[in-house]
């Protein structure tokens, strides 16, 4: 049977038409078959195992819960308790994690199974999964192809059907970007609307839990499961959560922004561009008004969020000095020399980078001309955003510019590859959610992406939006 | 030449909460290493600080106590840099907006029988936590890490370089002890480091506006060195000037064995925290009920006990000095307070025998037998006349072994009731006129100053029983 939402899997299991056992098997097999993609760092074979027995039994009893048998996997920046946490690098080599993360702890309270850890970037870094210390994890429609990053391996495993869903880590894009690269739905919700305890940092002030799943419903369930107050999160937020899962199909009439001069770029495919026109087109036909909109300040989208995750990262990492976890050299002669051996040998290019720029943005010299500043134009993009929400109800763009590209064909242009975020950045340097659907594919099969973005703690209306326009090919 | 000396104090107390700062491991001192420790203070991947609203609670107390400003909007900053004992890489901190700024300590200090009021300002009051210890005296080849500190909120207060004398400098950070004490804030303790200072040292040359080079003298973890290094250092740097040298701006510490202070290493540039807003924490927001409510919770601070005691019960200003130096003391004073009106006696009773009994066995006032109430109805009886005062002196010493005791039983079955019975007297009296016939000789030819020996001699007989007023004038009817 193949898997459309939740809800109907779930009617399967309760029905007894299908066996939980059978399916974590079938998952296993998957996992096992497309070893080559590398999706998976850890696979919780025995245990994923163990709790579809238990789960059958509460499913036999009727006491399961809200996401009992969902089988999921997790990036490898969430703390699951007695499991490997790495952040896809080697300086975490061999470390456990002492307690779970608490949107995974609510997940395993409702019964899902969580079925393994999943690659992606070192610490979240990355749009293409190439920079994981366990080498680069594949495009399922392209094996030549990246799934995207950083949360490229979560992406890929809904893809290639090795679970049911993924959870994520979304700073600049890191859920949508891949899920449009892989033809699945990925959403980042509004800042702080999921704890992050439990969550590895890399900038702070960004980072996102978010789930990728097959549909949007899925998404919407997993949301309303994880979202919410946390006492081990002081910045999460107060505000009580929706019943996202009770979205259903509407004819709402929306009015809706693009940005037209983004639409009109040079550095946008011309099939994403057909593409995400041929959607317009669709929604005008819905009966929805389109507006375009000029935003002036896009520019600095991405230099005011590299500067600002730079900026935290540099000091979200300086945990990782090799001196009470995780790697620690064995060629030091001094105290220095083991921080800088330690953290030399124990991070990848592409984090060290960053922790290098950060340090500097952050140094006395350059705090205001860079730190300050970036803040200021945060603050003014995020006032000029809401001044477009009062306009529109959403703002809808291609999730990428391109569709997934060769690997290996950016690593030398980290400018290139950073415009890979350029659509999804905006929802995290304002801190609104924006959800990525999939739009359809390319003459030659590569999936292309849709995204949504919506107001503060209005997913509801967001995701009953994306309902409403998310096309399943099955 | 002459100089003008400043001194400033930058003054780390590490707070009694419960728990530490940022999470919920026990705030203790003492213990095995690293066992008042967890993921959060050893910096997992993952998780997050959450504040203790206690820490919050005592800052406002310090800042009110001292007449700071409660600062409504304040917010947490991460300062960076790199040791083995500082889990995070960095230490959470208030750099930008401290929760308490400007202030002042009020202090007296006692030069001989001479009181002279001080005030110092203070610039600010900050939050932040403490870093663990690195042990690098158990192996020649290796240093030790014990994370039970790391996390303990600490109080900053930094003064303004306003101080002109060592013997100020040691006040201010006295009475800063004593505050932190009162409040039930901190033991401020400075052997066990829960009271530590870094000392700022410049001289300029008299009625000069410009400051001079400033030296830092780390970690005095003792009132009477800070005092010795400040008086060192202040002689060393004008003894370089009056040379012709230059002060070079540098980090020293003090050795106490040697009274001498020494370089540590010179400050090239100043150090680059690269200070900015922590974003794991939401900035702290106070309204006036939270500022009141910490207000309602404090005891009654120092310098207005000592205003009550001297001003309102008539307390010598001495005395009231002497009272307000411990909150324990002034509690056992007040307690007292209320079971008489005698308040005068109520102090000296403290001040002279109870501390004297406490310093002989060196005791705190809390663990001092006696209740307040034995001691109120003590001075009751004496004032009545029940008892005399010698006799309450020796009541003292047996209550002191059986405090539940009856004080007029007690009295009683000791023979100390004060005699009004004046047969009794007038017999002692007879006896001791005939027994001294030559003196009452004396007496009566205007030698009248031997009343007193009579009287003494007429005590002694009743054992201390007898009112010496009384038996005084008894004595100079008969003897008219």
């Amino acid at each position: 049977m193949t898997y459309k939402t939740y809800i109907e899997f779930r009617k399967s299991l309760f029905e007894k038409t299908t066996l939980l056992v059978d399916v974590v098997k079938e998952f296993l097999q998957n996992i096992e078959k497309h070893k080559d993609l590398n999706v998976f760092l850890e696979v919780y074979s025995q245990e994923a195992l163990d709790q579809a027995v238990i789960i059958q039994e509460k499913i036999n009893l009727g006491s399961a819960g809200k996401l009992a048998g969902m089988v999921i996997g997790i990036k490898d920046v969430l703390a699951y308790k007695n499991h490997g946490l790495q952040s896809g690098s080697n300086i975490l080599e061999g470390f456990k994690s002492q307690f779970t993360a608490t949107a995974i702890q609510r997940l395993i309270d409702e019964d899902a199974i969580i079925i393994g850890r999943q690659n992606c970037d070192e610490f979240a870094m990355g749009s293409s999964n190439e920079n994981s210390a366990f080498g680069p994890t594949l495009n399922f429609a392209d094996k030549t192809r990246v799934p995207g990053g950083s949360s490229g391996a979560s992406a890929v495993a809904v893809q290639a059907n090795l679970c049911h869903a993924s959870i994520g880590s979304d700073t600049g894009g890191s859920v949508r970007q891949p899920a449009g690269f892989c033809g699945v739905v990925g959403l980042k919700p509004s800042y702080s609307r999921i704890s992050r305890w439990g969550l590895a940092a890399y900038a702070s002030s960004f980072d996102c839990i978010g789930p990728i799943t097959h549909c949007v419903e899925d998404a919407a369930l997993l949301l309303e499961i994880m979202a919410g107050n946390d006492d081990y999160d002081s910045t999460v937020s107060q505000i009580p959560v929706d019943s996202y899962s009770e979205i259903s199909k509407s004819d709402k009439k929306y009015t809706i922004g693009y940005f037209e001069d983004a639409l009109n770029s040079e550095g946008l495919a011309s099939e994403v561009k057909d593409l995400t026109q041929k959607k317009i087109e669709e929604l005008i036909a819905l009966g929805h008004t389109l507006v375009p909109l000029s935003f002036p300040r896009m520019k600095y989208l991405l230099p005011t969020y590299y500067i600002l995750t730079m900026a935290e990262a540099s000091s979200n990492l300086a945990r990782y000095d090799g001196i009470r976890y995780g790697l620690r050299t064995k060629n030091a002669g001094s105290l220095e020399e083991l921080y800088k051996k330690s953290r030399g040998e124990g991070f990848g290019k592409e984090v060290k980078k960053r922790i290098m720029l950060g340090t500097f943005i952050l140094s006395a010299d350059y705090y205001d001309a860079y730190y300050t500043k970036a803040q200021r134009v945060r603050r003014l993009i995020q006032e000029e955003t809401n001044a477009f929400f009062k306009q529109v109800d959403f703002i809808i763009s291609p999730t990428t510019p391109t569709p997934a590209f060769k690997i290996g064909a950016k690593s030398d242009n980290p400018m290139e590859m950073f415009l890979a975020d350029i659509f999804t950045v905006h929802a995290n340097v304002v801190g609104l959610p924006s959800i990525s659907i999939p739009n359809g594919e390319t003459v030659d099969g590569l999936p292309v992406g849709f995204q949504i973005l919506g107001t503060e703690f209005e997913e509801k209306k967001m995701l009953e939006f994306a309902l409403n326009i998310q096309k399943i090919d099955f | 030449m002459e100089y003008d000396i400043v001194i400033g104090l930058e003054v780390h107390c590490q707070l009694f909460t419960e728990s530490k700062i940022f999470a919920s491991d026990a705030n203790k001192f003492g213990g095995d290493p690293n066992t008042h420790i967890s993921v959060l203070t050893l910096a997992h991947p993952g998780v997050l600080p959450k504040l203790n609203e206690k820490a919050v609670e005592y800052a406002i107390q310090l800042g009110l106590a001292f007449d700071c400003e409660i600062n409504k909007f304040n917010f947490f900053d991460r300062k960076n840099y790199f040791y083995p004992d500082l889990p995070k890489g960095y230490q959470i901190s208030q750099d930008k907006s401290p929760i308490c700024l400007g202030g002042e300590v009020k202090f007296k200090i006692k030069q001989g029988k001479v009181f002279s009021s001080h005030t110092v300002k203070i610039h600010h009051i900050h939050l932040e936590e403490d870093a663990g210890k690195s042990i690098h005296d158990l192996n020649p080849n290796f240093t030790y890490l014990d994370y039970n500190r790391a996390g303990t909120p600490l109080l900053e207060i930094v003064s303004e370089p306003c101080m002109t004398s060592p013997l100020e400098a040691a006040s201010y950070l006295a009475e800063i002890r004593k505050m932190v004490r009162y409040l039930g804030i901190s033991d401020g303790n400075m052997e066990e480091g829960s009271l530590r200072a870094d000392l700022n040292v410049s001289l300029k040359p008299k009625g000069s506006e410009k400051l001079g080079t400033k030296v830092e003298i780390k970690n005095m973890n003792s009132i009477r060195f800070l005092q010795k290094a400040a008086e060192y250092e202040i002689e060393r740097q004008a003894e370089i000037l009056n040379n012709g040298g230059t002060i070079i701006q540098e980090t020293r510490s003090f050795d106490p064995d040697q009274g001498k202070t020494f370089g540590m290493r010179v400050k090239e540039t100043m150090n680059d925290y690269r200070y900015f807003p922590e974003p794991d924490l939401a900035p702290i927001v106070l309204t006036d009920e939270e500022i009141k409510e910490a207000k309602v919770n404090m005891p009654k601070l120092p310098y207005e006990l000592f205003e009550t005691f001297s001003k309102e019960m008539g307390i010598l200003e001495e005395h009231a000095y002497l009272l307000t130096e411990e909150r324990a003391l002034c509690e056992y004073f007040l307690e007292t307070s209320n079971f008489t009106k005698n308040y005068k006696s109520v102090s000296n009773w403290i001040l002279s025998s109870i501390k004297g009994y406490l310093n002989e066995n060196n005791m705190e006032i809390i663990d001092f037998p006696v209740k307040p109430s034995k001691l109120a109805e003590l001075i009751e009886n004496i004032d009545k006349g029940e008892i005399s005062n010698s006799a309450g002196q020796m009541l003292m010493s047996l209550l002191i072994s059986s405090p539940e005791s009856n004080i007029i039983a007690l009295a009683k079955s000791n023979n100390l009731i004060q005699s009004k019975d004046t047969d009794a007297m007038g017999s002692w009296i007879d006896e001791v006129l005939t027994q001294n016939a030559t003196k009452v000789e004396e007496y009566k030819k205007g030698k009248k100053g031997l009343i007193g020996f009579f009287v003494g001699e007429v005590m002694k007989k009743s054992k201390g029983s007898a009112d010496p007023k009384v038996i005084n004038s008894l004595v100079a009817d008969k003897l008219k």
